[in-house]
């Protein structure tokens, strides 16, 4: 099956918001009003952002973010959301395997093998799956993947407005995405980049942005939660050899050699 | 908890060796003591997860990618090894010479099989967290350092408090908790010696010393990391300061070095020495749970 994605143009979005209501309508989240009630200390944040996090209920957001450029304030769009890495951290942590890549390259998390441990929650480099209370388990964004069996795009493709938000083939959209850069670099955007088509191995959600990564809020190098994972045994493992064995060694067998040879110096004299 | 009954199991295993098998009560001691907090440890586990009554689902996957896959498979193998060894105590007064002594022979390797075990044990609860992109977490790679010896601090207070337990009952009017005792250990022999007591807190006055330099590296570590700086404020100045400077600088670290100083080169009947050595292992206890909790909530916030 070839592998499939989504691709978010920055430049388009006109932060309508029509995927966020697309998304919660079609999986039934229902969104919970940030009152103290409801567990959220409702605040102004002083943004149009809402709601202000990803939450086991919100599984796509806009993210605002205002950035001064040449003397010009700029307000940036971004959507957060899964990012269907290749190299997942959730899937990789997962000690059930409930998390896995689909065929054509999208992460899921299995809703009826999850046990909510919440260890993909502290492994995302985006702070993506979040643990719903109601359910034990952690979600996300399935992709759709109800929709898309059924020959349907995914809800937020297709309420999105501006086609800011499109759903194909992962090397169409590269080429498309490619295409859209070189567009906003003629157009004097220097710093217009395709967020995704490396990182972690390559995401299967790319981003046409005309800024760094860092001024839309995106890591500009994601890390792989298991990155150095055999490092971290290693120096634990070495600690609790050498920890069992000097302290101790030093002070039941050392101590005591000392003790015998003064004894036998004694005896010398 | 896994961590303080690891540290406590290996504390008892490093006595043993390094004294020629001759403090095999004392890791009897220890394995008695360790089984329970695992067990203990396991069970809250269990009940933090979303969906507790799932918990079998761990042992379908052998992953090791996941830390949290390879610790579930360390502890179930670490309590099955650690209860073959609790039988083997158990019997030896009850079966015959030549048993016994195939008992005690076999002992020997399963002991060095369950300390191993209990390193992994050890090394997983930090690995667990360091594996992950909170930043206080995988910033260093001295988290999981930091928690070892933690652990075996943390194990050899809980084996000194222990013992003191122990020869207190053995020295009290209590007969009938004497006699389950001797049921359970499946011997009499169950006091530990003032001067191994004496020993087994100087021991730990040297692993506090290396917890100091660990906890040192890891904050300078952090600091002059660019993603690190912010997490490690939350525990120098900001909401979990409070537990930081006291919970662990103090109650973890200062406090128990600083009071094994005070007993330096004394005797075990001096006046106040086991007073002391209690404190500081009561200290060196709540600190280490406290060193857990600031490290486990402060690097989600």
């Amino acid at each position: 099956m070839a592998e499939k994605a989504f691709l978010y143009d920055a430049t388009r979005c006109t932060a309508c918001r029509g995927c966020q209501t697309a998304c919660n309508q079609w999986n039934e989240n229902d969104e919970e009003i940030p009152t103290v009630e409801n567990g959220v200390d409702a605040k102004n944040t002083g943004s149009y952002e809402n709601p202000p996090e990803l939450s086991p209920q919100t599984w796509v957001k806009i993210r605002f973010a205002e950035v001064e450029r040449n003397n010009k304030l700029s307000w940036l769009f971004t959507r957060l959301a899964c990012m269907h890495c290749a190299e997942a951290s959730c899937a990789n942590v997962c000690p059930t395997n409930a998390i896995s890549h689909l065929e054509d390259g999208f992460v899921l998390i299995d809703q009826d093998w999850c046990i909510g441990c919440g260890y993909c929650v502290q492994a995302c480099p985006y702070g993506v799956p979040h643990k719903d209370e109601h359910t034990g388990t952690a979600r996300k964004c399935t992709s759709c993947i109800d929709r898309r069996d059924n020959g349907y795009e995914p809800a937020c493709i297709k309420a999105c407005p501006p086609n800011a938000l499109l759903y194909d083939d992962r090397s169409t959209l590269l080429a498309l995405g490619r295409q859209r850069v070189q567009a906003l670099k003629d157009a004097g955007m220097s710093k217009a980049n395709l967020y995704g088509e490396n990182e972690l191995g390559g995401l299967n959600v790319l981003y046409v942005l005309d800024d760094s990564p860092e001024v839309y809020g995106l890591p500009a190098e994601p890390k792989l939660a298991t990155g150095n994972s055999i490092g971290q045994w290693i120096g634990g493992l070495l600690t609790a050899g050498l920890i069992t064995a000097l302290p101790f060694w030093f002070i039941f067998k050392r101590k005591n050699q000392i003790a015998a040879g003064e004894l036998n110096e004694g005896g010398a004299n | 908890m896994a961590g303080m009954a690891g540290g406590a199991y290996l504390a008892g295993f490093a006595v043993n060796r390094f004294t020629g098998g001759r403090n095999d009560s004392l890791l009897r001691l220890s394995t008695y003591l360790a089984i329970p907090l695992v067990v203990v440890g396991v069970l809250l586990l269990i009940f933090e997860l979303g969906n507790p009554i799932r918990f079998w689902h761990l042992f379908t996957q052998f992953d090791v990618t996941s830390p949290m896959s390879m610790g579930t498979w360390i502890l179930m193998a670490w309590v099955i090894v650690a209860m073959i060894m609790i039988v083997s105590w158990w019997l030896q007064n009850r079966v015959s010479q030549e048993a016994a002594d195939s008992l005690a022979g076999l002992r020997g390797p399963l002991s060095i099989v369950s300390a191993v075990l209990a390193a992994a044990l050890i090394t997983y609860t930090g690995v667990l967290l360091a594996v992950s992109s909170q930043s206080l977490w995988s910033g260093t790679v001295l988290l999981p350092t930091l928690f070892v010896i933690s652990a075996v601090s943390t194990g050899v207070a809980v084996l000194i408090l222990a013992a003191l337990a122990l020869n207190a009952i053995a020295e009290g009017n209590m007969a009938g908790l004497k006699g389950a005792l001797n049921f359970i250990f499946g011997s009499a022999e169950w006091k530990t010696s003032k001067e191994m007591v004496l020993k087994l807190a100087e021991t730990d006055a040297i692993i506090i010393v290396l917890e100091i330099i660990a906890m040192v590296g890891f904050v300078i570590w952090l600091v002059t990391s660019t993603s690190g700086s912010d997490a490690l404020a939350v525990l120098i100045s900001g909401s979990m300061a409070a537990p930081f400077w006291v919970g662990v600088v103090l109650l973890a670290l200062l406090i128990p070095f600083g009071l094994d100083l005070t007993i330096r080169g004394k005797a075990i009947e001096a006046k106040g020495v086991l007073m002391t050595i209690t404190t500081s292992s009561l200290c060196v206890i709540i600190g280490g749970l406290i060193l857990r909790w600031v490290i486990t909530s402060g690097g989600q916030l």
